[in-house]
């Protein structure tokens, strides 16, 4: 252990290898073996696999850039989730924020009256609707802690039950959100956004699909990292956390903070809704945050913390769906690997969890 | 509303509420001893698919049924592990187990049976209780179950008299309220707590076994869609108690069952909202419609000694 922590030390004074570093690497690595061994198993020569999973993930230019906007989405959700862990809420309920954040965007993008703004507006209204949506949905949680004491594990689940639900509802329904129906063949979708009201592309260029959403996550993640660290906010996040009742002899409103720490959460999760829905998909449909919101969580599991740890297993994540679905297509691998990859990382850690503090310690 | 229709409301009610009742005790029994089985979900998972592999290999859904028990097995114990002696997060471990077994039963499913197959699986038979079975109108479509309903009925008032009447109950009732004393008085408290673990996935091996095998006769990719964690909302809604509990299964399967019921009726209710009904009761009871919630002191709280 020493010679390790020399090493650490030799190669980068400030960058000493630790264990909250060490475990995670080991566990994907861990994961990513048995994924391979899992590939063999099936039958698939395990090198066209792997040329399919680069091919997919760095590839082309495009590739590149949809495995970016994936990540995003789930840095976003991963952010949410270490912002209300700092006040010791588990936030689980991704999947159903980024569906109403989704809902809540297209419904203002297809308002008749957005389209026509300027300032940019037309884009932006609807992004702060999706955020708006997911806060909302969030609150639901804390209000439902603070009145009844509901663990915010289940009632976020629950909701995330309700709001994919929602989003089946919305296009399903002609009422709402379904495109008209002009025949019986008429998919249940809504109507294409107006060109107005999609996220200008960084590049101008569709065969790189980069949008704005990638400036706004770097500022957000700056944000929540200086909120975190520098600032009396994430004091008190993190004073609720620890001790309720002390932070609430030191002034500190549980009830406020908690509202905040879930809101915010949601928030984040209706942003990378409504950034999916505006940036890359542009017709809501059912089951567009099919998977998003537990990716989001187990980037943020995975992190312990950090919101630099969040960036890293968003862009893991992110790059190894798009490889992933590029593996199923060309090779054959079902994307469900993928998935089997993710379960054997958060267990993993959730078991080493005990061996981390304990090492740190030392 | 006609008496036909009546009887098969309250015939699919019980159908539907079946599996939530079968995993739902489990998970009780587990939460009275202080462990919070997020896991579930995933046990159920695998059970629906390693029954219905097993039936549709051999042919026979009884065997079927022994290979969902015992597939269940490794799967409770890794989360009985993870929670007693790794004292990890209960909650990011259960999900961790549920993210894993929906891949695994996925990709294993695809393997098998290719990805577009609606294989017809044999599943266990149904069976008409003397008696009962024999009320004109109301037997043949309220009591004509799957036998697992009756075994798991005989299972439920087994476990109800084991937690009331005997030193076991006690022992499981103290695990979860004073775990310091029960180790103070000699017995294992993480012993009590793996036993529990176990017991909750033997009960969600026979909840999943029903979804595939008794209820539908085939399996499809995560045919749980949050069974699970209503199995879980049920116990929080029933107050950790065996009566309770059993109503609020009856109650969500209740709202599952209208959504084939309305329709009938000629009721235009959006479809969708139907299917959200079940879980919008969850949310609504554990959001305080049961007032103050009467949590095991220690639920999801690793023992240390």
């Amino acid at each position: 252990m020493t010679a390790l922590d020399q090493t650490g030390k030799a190669a980068a004074p400030r960058f000493r290898l630790r264990p909250a570093l060490l475990v995670p690497i080991a566990a994907v690595g861990f994961a990513a073996l048995i994924g391979l061994g899992l590939i063999a198993l099936i039958g698939v020569p395990v090198g066209d696999a792997i040329a399919a999973f680069i091919d997919g993930t760095v590839g082309s230019a495009y590739s590149i850039a949809a495995s970016i906007n994936r990540s995003i989405a789930f840095a976003l959700v991963g952010f949410g989730f270490v912002l209300a862990n700092r006040a010791n809420l588990t936030n689980v309920g991704g999947e159903g924020q980024i569906a109403v954040g989704g809902i809540a965007a297209t419904a203002v993008a297809l308002d008749g009256h957005v389209s026509g703004l300027p300032l940019g507006l037309a884009f932006i209204l609807p992004m702060l609707a999706g955020v708006v949506a997911g806060a909302l949905w969030g609150a639901i949680a804390a209000i439902m802690k603070i009145k009844a004491g509901t663990n915010e594990v289940i009632s976020t689940l629950l909701l995330s039950f309700i709001g994919v639900w929602l989003l089946y509802w919305c296009v399903q329904s002609p009422a709402l959100l379904r495109k008209p129906m002009t025949s019986s063949a008429t998919l249940p979708e809504s109507l294409e956004i107006p060109e107005e009201t999609k996220l200008p592309l960084l590049t101008g260029d569709y065969s790189f699909p980069l949008h704005i959403g990638l400036p706004i996550a770097i500022v957000i993640a700056v944000v929540i990292a200086v909120v975190l660290s520098k600032t009396i906010l994430g004091l008190r996040l993190r004073a609720v956390g620890l001790n309720p009742v002390a932070a609430n002899r030191a002034g500190i409103s549980y009830a406020r903070t908690v509202i905040f720490a879930l809101a915010a959460a949601g928030g984040l999760g209706g942003l990378a809704g409504a950034l999916m829905l505006l940036g890359e998909q542009y017709t809501l449909k059912d089951g567009f945050s099919s998977g998003y919101g537990f990716d989001g969580l187990v980037a943020g599991l995975l992190a312990r913390g950090s919101v630099t740890g969040v960036i890293a297993a968003a862009l893991l994540f992110g790059f190894m769906r798009s490889g992933g679905i590029n593996m199923e297509m060309v090779a054959e691998v079902p994307t469900a690997l993928v998935v089997v990859i993710q379960g054997l990382i958060v267990i993993t850690l959730a078991g080493a969890a005990l061996f981390i503090e304990r090492w740190e310690r030392k | 509303m006609t008496w036909e229709l009546f009887a098969v409301f309250l015939g699919s009610s019980i159908r539907l509420a079946t599996p939530l009742l079968l995993a739902g005790i489990g998970e009780m029994v587990s939460e009275r001893a202080g462990v919070l089985n997020m896991s579930i979900e995933g046990m159920m998972l695998t059970s629906a698919f390693a029954s219905a592999v097993g039936a549709w290999a051999t042919g026979d859904p009884l065997i079927g049924l022994l290979i969902g028990i015992i597939a269940v097995q490794p799967v409770a114990l890794l989360q009985a592990v993870l929670s007693n002696t790794l004292r990890a997060n209960q909650i990011v471990s259960g999900i961790g187990i549920n993210i894993l077994v929906l891949g695994a039963t996925t990709l294993a499913y695809r393997e098998i049976f290719g990805a577009r197959s609606r294989a017809e699986i044999p599943g266990l038979g149904k069976i008409k209780p003397p008696l009962l079975g024999d009320i004109p109108v109301l037997g043949p479509a309220v009591f004509e179950q799957v036998w697992l309903l009756y075994l798991g009925i005989a299972l439920i008032v087994l476990t109800a008299l084991v937690l009331r009447y005997t030193s076991i109950g006690l022992a499981i009732h103290a695990a979860g309220a004073e775990p310091k004393a029960v180790d103070k008085s000699g017995l294992s408290v993480t012993r009590i707590r793996y036993g529990c673990v176990l017991f909750a996935g033997f009960m969600a091996s026979l909840a999943g076994a029903f979804l595939s095998i008794g209820d539908i006769h085939t399996f499809t990719e995560g045919m749980t869609r949050g069974a699970g964690y209503l199995a879980i909302a049920s116990v929080i809604f029933g107050k950790w108690r065996v009566g309770g509990t059993v109503l609020a299964c009856l109650l969500f399967g209740a709202a599952t069952a209208l959504q084939f019921q309305l329709p009938a009726l000629g009721v235009d209710v959006p479809n969708a909202l139907l299917i959200m009904l079940p879980y919008l009761l969850a949310l609504l009871a554990v959001g305080g419609l049961v007032g103050r919630q009467m949590a095991p002191a220690t639920l999801g709280e690793p023992f240390r000694r």
